[in-house]
Formats: C-alpha cells, sequence, structure tokens
C-alpha cells in the first residue's frame, strides 16, 4: 500500500516542479526584454542627466538578483523533479508489477481480457491468513477417518484448495487416524499432489511418447513464452503449467489439457491461439 | 425411435471430445428434435479410429453402416438433411466432405477382430440396456447358474488367456491359485492405472465399454470368491472414471452386484502404481512403493488377504470368453499367445488409434497394412513397443510377429500394447532419453540402483543429446543398464534400462554419431543442429514473423538468416517456411 501513497507524493513533486519550471521559463522570457529595454532607456537617460545613474545601479542590481535567484530555485527545483520521478518511476512499477506481471510477449493481451489479475493479487495479499477448515470437517464426516482413504481425502482437499494447505493437513491429521508423517509421506510422492497455491486454471501439456515425437517440447515452451510462465517455475497469474505423461490421446499429438478439456493436433504457432479458444469456451 | 429410422451414432471419447465432438452432437441432436425424431442420434465411446476423430458412423435399418471422419458442422449439416430430414435430394447433391472413403476405412478394420473392442463405438456406453442388447451380463448369469467356480478357472486356463498388462502371467493360473488360498476374505482388483505414455487402449475401454470391465472383474470375484472388488483408475483419465462409476450404479439398480461391493478408486499420478504390490500400497492410501515378492497378492495382497490384481483388457476378455467358449478364443492367435490384443498405434503414422488383432500378425502388417505406412511418405525406422518398460524394433525386424515370446527375443515387450511409430526424423538417442528422463521420474526410490543408477544414466545421455559425451559413456551406459536390470526389486526397475539396451543394439551407429562425431542424424537434438535459410528463400518473412525470439531479421525480399547466438532450435521456422528454404544441419 505504501507504494501506492509514494506513487502519489512522488507524481505530485513531479507536477509541481514542473509547472514551477515552467512558470520561471515564462517568466523570464516575458520579462528579460522588458529589462533590457528599461536598463537601456536608463542609460541612455545616465548620459544626459548623472541624477539618474542612482536610479540605474538599484534598478541593474535587481534585475541582476531576480535572475540569479531564479537560477538558484530552477537548480533546485530540477534536482527535485529528477529525485521525484525516479521514486514515481520505482514505486509506479511496482504497483504495475502488482497488477500484471511482466508482459513478455505481445498475444498476452489475449489473457488479461479475462479478468486479470485483481483475484490474483488479493489472494497473494491473503495468503497466509486463515484457510477456510470447516470442509476438512465435513469431509471427515463423510468419508470416515481410517488410514486407507488417505488418499482420497487428499484428492478432495487439492480439488476443493486447488493445493494441499499446511493447516488443512495438519487440520486432517487431527481428525483422522491418519498420521502427519503418512499425509507427508504421500502427499510428496503423488505427481498429482502440490503443496504451493496453483493458478486459477491448469494447463496441461501432455508429454507423453507419441506428443513427444510430435514435438511436445516446442509447443510448451511456446506456452511458456505465451503465458509468460518464467523458467523454473509453473505458475504466472491464473495459469499453472503443468507436464503429464500422457493424456491417453496419442493420435491427436501434441495434445494439453485446459482444466479438464482437451485439444489435440496442436503446433508452436497454433497452441496459444487454442488455449485462448478453450478459454473462451469455458467462460460460457 | 421411429421404426425404419437410421441410427446416428457420435463418437465422444476422451479423443472424440478433444477434437470437437460436443458441438457436432449439440448440432444433430438439435436437428433431431426439431424433425420430431430425437432418438435417433447416439453418444458412444470411441470406435478406434481415432485418426479420423470426430466420428460419426450412420447405421440405416437394413444394416449398413455410412462412417463420417472429421466431422465439422458443415458435414453435420449434410448428414441432418440425409440422414435425419431423409431430404430425397441429399443423395444428388454435392458434398464437400462426405463419407470416409470406404478403402480407408475398410483397411482399418480388415485384420482386425475385435473381442475387447466388440462394443466400442456401438453402445452408449451410460446405458446399460444397450450393453444387455448385447448380451451383456449374459456371461455372469451363465457362470452364476450353470457353472462352478472351478469350471469357469478351466475355461480361462483353456482359452490360454495371458494378463494384457504387459507381464503376459496366464490369467487362469492366477485365479487358481487364488481360489486354492484358503482364506475367506479375498479381494479382486481391477488396474486401470495405465501409465504408459503412449498406451490408451484402457481408457478407451473404461471409457466406451464400462459394463464389460464390470462384468470381467464379477467373473472373477465369482471364480475366487471374492465379495468386494476395487477398480484402480488414473486420475488422468477423468470421463473413464465417470462412465465406470454410473456403470456401477446402473448394474447395482438391476441386481447383478447384489453378492458383491465395487468401488472406484482414483490414481494420483504414479506410474509406479501400475506394479500390483505398489498399487496394493496405494490402495491402501500409503506411498506407492513395491515390496518383494513373493509372497505374492495372490497370497498376501491388499489388507493382507488374497488379492487378485487383472488387468482391464484381461477382464474385458473374460465375458466375451465364456459366452463364446475358451476355444473359440484359443482359436486366435499362436501356440503360447492366443486371442487378441489390443494395440494403440500412435506416433508418425497415417491412420492412428486402437486396433484389436489376433496375436502372430507381424509388425509391417499393423504399420503399413492397417496404420496405412508412414506419414508424410518418410521413412519407416522403428517401432517403439511396451513404453517405457520396452524397447525400439528397427524397420528391418519389421516382420516380428506379434506375440510374447517372439517380441522378447528382440528385448522388447508386448507390454500394454502402446505402439509408436518413428520415421527418420526422430533421434534414437533422444527417444531412448526420453523414456529414461520418464522411469527416472516415476522411480519410486526404493532401491539404489534404480534411483541413482538410472540417473547416472540418464546424464550420460544428456551429455551425448548435448555433444559433450565423454570417450568411455557408451560402455559405461552398457554396464550401468545391466546393473540396474538386475539390482531392483520391481518391474519398473529391472525393465527401466530397456529403451537403451534395445536401442544400443539396434542403433549403435546413432549413438556413435552422437559422441564422437557430434552431430545427430536425424536432426532432433537442439544443441547439435542449426537452422540455416538455403537458396530457396523467396524473402517472404514468414520465418521471421514465425520466429518467437527474433532471431531472423524482417527484411523482406531478401534472402533471410538465422542468427545462431539467439536461435532457440524451436522449429517454428522450418514450419512457417512454404518454400522449402529451411534447412537443418
Amino acid at each position: 500500500m505504501t507504494a501506492r501513497i509514494w506513487t502519489w507524493i512522488a507524481g505530485g513533486a513531479v507536477v509541481a516542479s514542473v509547472a514551477i519550471l515552467l512558470a520561471d521559463y515564462a517568466v523570464s522570457t516575458w520579462q528579460a526584454p522588458r529589462d533590457d529595454k528599461l536598463v537601456k532607456n536608463l542609460q541612455q537617460q545616465v548620459k544626459s542627466d548623472a541624477a539618474v545613474a542612482t536610479n540605474l545601479d538599484t534598478e541593474q542590481k535587481r534585475i541582476t538578483n531576480a535572475r540569479r535567484a531564479r537560477k538558484s530555485r530552477d537548480n533546485t527545483v530540477s534536482w527535485v523533479l529528477i529525485g521525484a520521478a525516479s521514486l514515481f518511476l520505482t514505486s509506479a512499477k511496482r504497483i504495475v508489477g502488482q497488477v500484471s506481471g511482466p508482459v513478455a510477449h505481445q498475444p498476452v493481451r489475449a489473457a488479461p481480457a479475462l479478468a486479470p489479475a485483481p483475484a490474483l493479487a488479493s489472494a497473494s495479499r491473503c495468503s497466509a491468513p486463515t484457510v477456510d477448515l470447516s470442509f476438512i470437517d465435513e469431509l471427515v464426516a463423510k468419508e470416515g477417518r481410517t488410514k486407507e482413504s488417505a488418499i482420497a481425502f487428499l484428492q478432495a482437499i487439492q480439488k476443493h484448495y486447488r493445493y494441499l494447505p499446511d493447516e488443512a493437513i495438519s487440520r486432517l491429521s487431527e481428525l483422522t487416524e491418519i498420521t502427519p508423517a503418512q499425509l507427508a509421506g504421500t502427499s510428496s510422492f503423488y505427481v498429482q499432489f502440490r503443496r504451493s497455491p496453483a493458478g486459477k486454471h491448469t494447463v496441461r501439456v501432455c508429454h507423453g511418447t507419441a506428443c513427444h515425437v510430435a514435438g511436445a517440447r516446442q509447443v510448451a515452451d511456446e506456452l511458456r513464452r505465451y503465458l509468460a510462465i518464467p523458467e523454473g517455475a509453473d505458475t504466472a497469474r491464473m495459469f499453472t503449467m503443468d507436464e503429464v505423461a500422457c493424456l491417453g490421446c496419442c493420435s491427436l499429438a501434441p495434445v494439453l489439457m485446459l482444466d479438464g478439456r482437451t485439444a489435440g493436433r496442436l503446433t508452436p504457432s497454433s497452441a496459444s491461439a487454442v488455449l485462448a479458444g478453450l478459454l473462451e469456451r469455458e467462460k460460457v | 425411435m421411429r421404426p425404419g429410422a437410421d441410427e446416428i451414432r457420435i463418437g465422444l471419447g476422451s479423443c472424440g471430445i478433444a477434437s470437437g465432438a460436443e458441438p457436432v452432437r449439440d448440432f444433430l441432436q438439435q436437428a433431431a428434435e426439431r424433425a420430431g425424431t430425437p432418438g435417433v442420434v447416439k453418444t458412444v465411446g470411441c470406435n478406434g479410429m481415432c485418426h479420423r476423430e470426430p466420428l460419426v458412423q450412420v447405421v440405416e435399418p437394413d444394416g449398413r453402416i455410412t462412417l463420417y471422419g472429421n466431422v465439422t458442422l458443415k458435414t453435420a449439416q449434410h448428414i441432418a438433411r440425409r440422414h435425419i430430414r431423409r431430404d430425397w435430394l441429399s443423395k444428388w447433391t454435392r458434398q464437400d466432405e462426405g463419407p470416409v472413403a470406404e478403402p480407408a476405412s475398410a483397411a482399418y478394420l480388415a485384420k482386425q477382430n475385435r473381442i475387447v473392442l466388440e462394443n466400442c463405438g456401438e453402445i452408449d456406453p451410460l446405458s446399460i440396456d444397450d450393453y444387455l442388447a448385447r448380451d451383456g451380463y449374459r456371461a455372469l448369469e451363465r457362470c452364476r447358474e450353470q457353472m462352478t467356480p472351478d469350471q469357469v478357472i478351466a475355461a480361462i486356463t483353456e482359452s490360454g488367456l495371458r494378463g494384457r498388462g504387459g507381464a503376459g502371467f496366464p490369467t487362469g493360473r492366477k485365479w487358481a491359485l487364488g481360489r486354492a488360498q484358503a482364506d475367506p476374505v479375498k479381494y479382486v482388483v481391477c488396474n486401470g492405472d495405465e501409465g504408459d505414455p503412449g498406451a490408451f487402449m484402457d481408457r478407451a475401454v473404461l471409457e466406451s465399454d464400462p459394463h464389460r470391465v464390470l462384468e470381467g472383474l464379477a467373473i472373477a470375484a465369482y471364480a475366487l470368491g471374492a465379495a468386494e472388488g476395487f477398480l484402480y483408475i488414473r486420475a488422468e483419465y477423468p470421463l473413464a472414471v465417470r462412465h465406470v462409476r454410473a456403470a456401477i450404479q446402473q448394474a447395482r439398480a438391476r441386481g447383478y452386484f447384489d453378492s458383491l461391493r465395487l468401488e472406484v478408486r482414483e490414481g494420483a499420478g504414479a506410474f509406479v502404481c501400475g506394479e500390483e504390490t505398489a498399487l496394493i500400497q496405494s490402495l491402501e492410501g500409503k506411498r506407492g512403493m513395491p515390496r518383494l515378492r513373493p509372497p505374492y497378492p495372490v497370497e498376501c495382497g491388499f489388507r493382507g488377504k488374497p488379492t487378485i490384481i487383472n488387468n482391464v483388457e484381461t477382464l474385458a476378455c473374460v465375458p466375451w470368453i465364456i459366452r463364446h467358449g475358451a476355444q473359440a478364443f484359443a482359436r486366435f492367435g499362436t501356440p503360447t499367445s492366443r486371442g487378441t490384443k489390443v494395440f494403440a498405434l500412435a506416433g508418425k503414422i497415417n491412420r492412428g488409434g486402437l486396433v484389436e488383432i489376433p496375436m502372430g500378425v507381424t509388425i509391417r502388417e499393423v504399420v503399413e497394412e492397417i496404420g496405412g505406412g508412414i506419414k508424410n511418405g518418410r521413412q519407416f525406422k522403428a517401432v517403439q513397443l511396451g513404453g517405457p518398460s520396452g524397447g525400439c524394433i528397427p524397420a528391418r525386424l519389421a516382420d516380428t510377429p506379434i506375440d510374447y515370446d517372439a517380441l522378447a527375443e528382440t528385448g522388447a515387450i508386448m507390454g500394454s500394447g502402446g505402439l509408436v511409430v518413428l520415421d527418420d526424423r526422430d533421434c534414437i538417442v533422444d527417444i531412448a532419453r526420453f523414456f529414461l528422463k520418464f522411469t527416472q521420474a516415476e522411480s519410486c526410490g526404493k532401491c539404489t540402483f534404480c534411483r541413482i543408477g538410472t540417473k547416472r544414466m540418464l546424464e550420460i545421455l544428456d551429455r551425448l543429446c548435448a555433444g559433450t559425451g565423454r570417450r568411455d559413456d557408451i560402455e559405461k551406459l552398457e554396464t550401468l543398464a545391466d546393473y540396474v536390470s538386475r539390482a531392483s526389486l520391481c518391474g519398473l526397475g529391472q525393465t527401466a534400462p530397456n529403451p537403451v539396451t534395445t536401442t544400443l543394439r539396434y542403433f549403435r551407429e546413432e549413438y556413435e554419431a552422437h559422441l564422437h562425431e557430434r552431430h545427430c542424424p536425424a536432426g532432433r537434438c537442439p544443441a547439435l543442429i542449426r537452422y540455416r535459410v538455403t537458396d530457396n528463400c523467396i524473402g517472404c518473412t514468414l520465418c521471421a514473423q514465425a520466429c518467437p525470439v527474433g532471431a531472423i531479421a524482417y527484411r523482406p525480399h531478401e534472402k533471410h538468416e538465422v542468427d545462431q547466438r539467439l536461435c532457440t532450435r524451436c522449429d517454428m521456422c522450418r514450419q512457417a517456411c512454404q518454400d522449402d528454404a529451411i534447412e537443418v544441419t
């Protein structure tokens, strides 16, 4: 939030400094010829009338002082302007970064149309606080407390929260006879489970044999660029990208799945458009 | 449905939906409702011709079948005119997208004998009545009313059915062992954890004909004397899970499962859980790590009780065997491998999809006659059979008959039946690396040799593909492969080096080219190839527009150039080029 305040302050300072500089410039351009004329007139008069000499002297002093003052003021204001502008840029960048992240590639334009980041921004802002645990209570009441249903529990939790929150896991171990160790072991063994929050949409790119020979790597790379998912991460804004072993649609390779909807016969150049199409259909 | 109306079947398996069958179905259904015959449009599963999805099959009252492939909304309009509204003019109107040409579909289907896929693509998977109309649950009734469990087991033994999950253990023997156990509480489990990348027959069967698998499982439970059964299905197959759950409910409502409790358990994405001891661990809610056998699950399995675990396809064969007799089944195939096997044809092939062929058909027949040869007229290089546990069989051995033993001789295995066809643009080292990467990631970590040995092997293959191989890398790879296969506990580890050993056996020269010449003969390994613009270039800038990293400067009417420092070898320029002016060296 402080970033926002600083942006306002710095922005105001920039505007004020620019206004002062412009005003000074206007004043000086308007004033200078008049002053020159005045001094010239007085100099003419001094030639004929020595009494005016003091007058000329004071007038010259006044003009010099005014110019010097303006110059030093402009100097200060310029420095303020530079400082304020840099402050403005850094803080504004931070705010923009919160909202939409670095936009690397022009097609991303298509994605933000789908109600971009406020949802995620607010999610990240309140990531620490409470996870609603009543779901766990209901789940245990329905499914029982046996060790055997550990995987089913974890699947249900993952489906509900889209990841396995620590609070949910510890709550589950309190309510059932499953130990925290078993939950940790099981949830880390199976690739389906994730311990960090996922984006709103999951894009699964198939990396099965058929998809591999049909160029799944290139498709995945292109989608990464399209969704602006950085190297080493799997989530950017609303999208989480997953590589899966096989989606079982090998004759349509390469294949991707967006939240349970599959599309096939992709090429690197068509992948982004196909993904946008699937999103459209999902919205309907 | 009015008598004499055409029946219109739309394939809505996963692959049908993926290629856009839903809008077509909606359109045809609306058309049928407007015509006052809402019953004529039927949603069915997958009939195996995945390469022509979305598929619409029209069955006329006299039994004639017209097949429409790659159906778009435009074709759907034509279908509605011709088969729903029965517009008599439509027979003479111009058809832009008519039915699938007769020879193509005939060639695809001619060599097949459909036992497992008997009903796939012909019945509505969500309708038990459709299944009953096809003699469904008759085999179960017959077992319960006319046969003793021992007779059932004898029939299965006589049929020569072997496990279709990969290992090929005789099913009858497994059941007999289970029956012999004294413990009164026993379990049956259907293994639908089809993790092999490149195999999808279990998904198709579960999606398109779920009752068949349930019936097979119920017969197994009867033969064994089990009162409880589980279906362990991959979570990546949501449609299959839904269909099976619905089927269980329907069959229970009809009273077929009065003495049997069936439950669906979803897998959580671990390849190793296809191994039976790991699957049991997973059913019990634990980490899916295999354990030492014996004791086999048939003695001490789920909850420490005798448990029989059969693959989806194995169970799908069972009702057919009971209905038609063991002899009828044994008539297909070779002396050691009876019956038929479903293969998932994929890769660089013209007609991919599911094919069910009698054992003993050669690989060449499958690739060239059923599959219609290699895509884009390229050269047939090899087939990869059996997924990460299987191996590559080169084109020169394509006359090998497909049965358990002949395949084992080549070093590959039948596996669950994924058959991925490779052409001359596929790098063998890259394929081996792909599979090893998979098994490496899927190794449960229990055995040191599997956990670390595969890691070291993968590092060597990474080096080879990056052009930084060391002099003794190939020998080291062979030694490690031997260690890993001998010192691992479960099938996953024992067979993990298979893709490497078979490719080393048949394509050693490619490994050597990577190692000594730093050259990828197939032009696939990114570090070893360069994209160059040839003199064919007409300066159209298509490649420059396609390049995602700006490695090709935008200079219209000039020969383009690829900036090697920026190029990421993504292949987009070559795909974009209309004049064949980008070459890979």
